[in-house]
């Protein structure tokens, strides 16, 4: 089934072209026994500076969809057009420098190195064989991504001293500190309580002032509501 | 943005550097784990090329000097057969033959510090060596002839007469002094040259510069000319023939006593003399010798030493490499673990944008960086180790006095260290790689 472009109200001006369009993407997974259609034509649409929630039932398929669009994964059918370049099957190699330089990512637990200090986990995203930044370069952008989300001042802290929702603002620096196009979020307030939640989806948000494409995945309905579009995965496609 | 500066290449070997030396870091006590588990493996294999190497340098580097070079022709001629060689040799210098003899060189009429020619290390210790007889059932000390003599300041050496310059065949290495002229005319004083034990001798007692050799009618006076290392550890002294020929009558070296020394000549004859060869054998027929009492042979000693000793090394490798083995296992159990331990980390890593190639090789440096750390440790071992070593026995074994450690060991070391870095992380590399990066999602 195909629905022509996106099923979501687009918030941005609509001239520009869209940073990421999904039509038709399907994905089957093997399943306990017999192999399980996650997605079945999905669409989606994200602009630049566009905020999308995705509410959905546990299993219902979000983070295989962003999956998908991080390309950690690709998809079995369907297109997928990132700005102008069609990115549906592309290779690992080339796979890896677009997570390098289009993509940020948050998930439910930070996967923060411990051993590592905060701005050093931050650098990590820098460190990553893409190209290739000397040390004081390396330094000011991470201590500017810091800065964004609020904690410059706890940039020589290692992991284990952080609260909560500190670790998870090191993991949205370390997002943020390549300035990605877009920013994939799943379950990010997950492990946190509802104050602290709301403080990280605020800081995520602020990304999207500075045009940045925010597709979060929640459980919250209250955090949902503060993106531009609410968008719900229910028997594999999107709502 | 990012404005890759420097090339591609050298973005991801930084970058390598860096994670890996993390990963490192904060594993200190598990990689000191992993090279203690190597370090026997890697030592095993730097002591055994070591040992070989420097074996085979003590055991090669004389070879030649005691036995000849290889491809050297070599007869034994009995004494009947002495005039026609040193007449055939005259002139030569593709084939020459030496009479061997014993002589005292010292006060006349003594019993020589060293009798029977023994080396000075060993001289007046233990029995009294050289005089036997032996028959079918046995032997026996052979009786006194006469009283004994008095013991005086004399020491007796083996005395190699030659036709004309060995060194062709024997490189003597040049110690002090020349080494004999057998271009010039045949001196009255004999002129002799003394391999290293006989100098030694020469040092430590003072002998009056009298000769008396076997066979011969009168005592001379030797001049001492230079001393040579002829590889050998018996006192030797090495003479003209024809300067000795003056006061021993010819066919008459061995007469006095058949017991001692002797054996007729020595002809050694470069590849290419088969003519010679066969014109001596035929003159020597003449007078009555057999052929089977001229056989020759050819010596091919060094090549049939290094081939003991590559055997000998291959064997003892083999059983180093089973140690180094060990090890692997020991460095491949800890990589594994590690990996299993850093799932999450390699994913992450994979969804910030790291190459499946460079995650790989980044868990493979590691290893290989542990493998070459503990190589390191090896040899550094190694060479400690042979330095207090050669102190301790260099006293007994002056060939292993002063050796330098052999470059051929610390390369070894390195390969085995490689070797296992790469045997214990290929399968923890590929591991890692194929991690998938949506582990970060299944919290
Ligand atoms: N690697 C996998 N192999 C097979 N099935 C999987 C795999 N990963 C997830 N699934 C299944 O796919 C479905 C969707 O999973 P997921 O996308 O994680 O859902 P959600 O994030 O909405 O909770 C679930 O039923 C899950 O069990
Ligand atoms: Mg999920």
């Amino acid at each position: 089934m195909t629905i022509p472009m996106s099923a979501a109200p687009i918030a941005a001006p609509p001239i520009q072209t869209p940073l990421i369009r999904l039509s038709g993407i399907t994905k089957t997974l093997k399943g306990q026994d017999e192999p399980r259609t996650i997605l079945d034509g999905v669409n989606l649409t994200v602009h630049s500076g566009q905020s999308i929630a995705i509410l959905g039932r546990s299993g219902s398929g979000k983070s295989t969809l962003l999956s998908l669009i991080g390309l950690f994964d690709r998809a079995d059918g369907g297109q997928y057009l990132l700005g102008e370049r069609d990115i549906t099957k592309l290779p690992e190699r080339k796979a890896a420098a677009l997570r390098s330089a289009e993509f940020g990512f948050v998930f439910q637990r930070f996967f923060l190195l411990k051993h590592l200090s905060a701005a050093q986990n931050v650098a990590m995203a820098l460190v990553n064989g893409q190209g290739w930044l000397p040390r004081r370069k390396r330094k000011t952008q991470v201590m500017e991504a810091l800065d964004q989300v609020g904690i410059a001042h706890l940039a020589k802290h290692k992991p284990p001293r952080l609260s909560g929702g500190e670790q998870q603002r090191v993991a949205i620096a370390r997002a943020l500190v390549r300035q990605p196009r877009v920013l994939l979020a799943d379950e990010p307030t997950g492990a946190l309580d509802t104050e602290t939640g709301n403080l990280v989806v605020d800081v995520l948000l602020k990304a999207t002032h500075r045009g940045c494409g925010l597709v979060l995945v929640t459980h919250d309905h209250d955090h949902a509501a503060k993106m531009g579009s609410v968008l719900s995965l229910h028997d594999g496609r999107l709502g | 943005m990012m404005a890759p500066r420097n090339s591609i290449l050298s973005g991801r070997l930084r970058s390598a550097v860096i994670i890996g030396g993390q990963g490192i870091r904060a594993r200190k006590l598990r990689t000191f784990l992993s090279m203690i588990s190597l370090f026997m493996g890697v030592l095993a294999v730097v002591t055994v090329q070591a040992g070989a190497e420097i074996a085979q340098r003590a055991m090669l580097s004389d070879v030649e000097l005691q036995q000849g070079k290889d491809g050297t022709r070599v007869m034994y001629v009995p004494d009947t057969g002495a005039s026609i060689i040193e007449d055939a040799m005259r002139g030569r210098t593709d084939a020459v033959a030496s009479l061997g003899m014993n002589a005292i060189i010292g006060e006349p009429g003594v019993r020589p510090v060293n009798e029977g020619g023994m080396s000075f290390e060993n001289a007046g210790r233990g029995p009294r060596g050289g005089d036997m007889w032996c028959d079918e059932r046995g032997c026996y000390p052979m009786e006194q002839k006469g009283p004994e003599k008095p013991a005086g300041q004399a020491i007796e050496v083996r005395m190699q007469a030659l036709t004309g310059d060995v060194r062709s065949f024997r490189p003597f290495r040049p110690v002090t002094g020349q080494w004999l002229d057998f271009g010039s005319a045949p001196s009255l004083a004999p002129r002799i040259v003394l391999n290293r034990e006989a100098a030694k001798g020469f040092r430590m007692y003072q002998v009056p510069a009298e000769m008396s050799v076997q066979g011969a009618t009168a005592h001379m006076t030797p001049q001492i000319v230079g001393v040579i290392d002829d590889g050998g550890y018996e006192p030797t002294a090495y003479i003209r023939i024809d300067e000795l020929r003056s006061w021993l009558p010819s066919g008459t070296a061995q007469a006095a006593d058949p017991y001692r020394g002797g054996g007729g000549l020595q002809l050694m004859m470069s590849p290419g003399t088969d003519d010679l060869e066969q014109t001596l054998k035929a003159k020597l027929a003449g007078t009555g010798l057999k052929a089977e009492q001229l056989q020759s042979n050819v010596i091919n000693s060094r090549a049939r030493m290094l081939e003991e000793l590559a055997i000998m090394r291959w064997i003892f490798l083999g059983m180093a490499a089973l140690v180094l083995l060990i090890g692997v296992a020991g460095i491949l159990n800890v990589g594994l673990a590690t990996v299993g331990e850093r799932v999450e980390e390699f994913a992450l890593r994979r969804a910030v944008g790291t190459s499946r190639m460079l995650l790989a090789g980044i868990v493979l440096s590691e290893t290989l960086l542990t493998g070459l750390l503990t190589a390191g440790a090896a040899i550094g071992v190694g060479v400690v180790g042979l330095k207090v070593g050669s102190q301790i026995i260099g006293g007994k074994y002056p060939s292993l006095q002063g050796i330098e450690f052999p470059w051929q060991a610390g390369v070894a070391g390195v390969i085995a260290g490689l070797v296992a870095g790469i045997l214990g992380g290929l399968i923890p590399a590929v591991r890692a790689a194929r991690i998938p990066i949506a582990t970060v999602m299944r919290a």
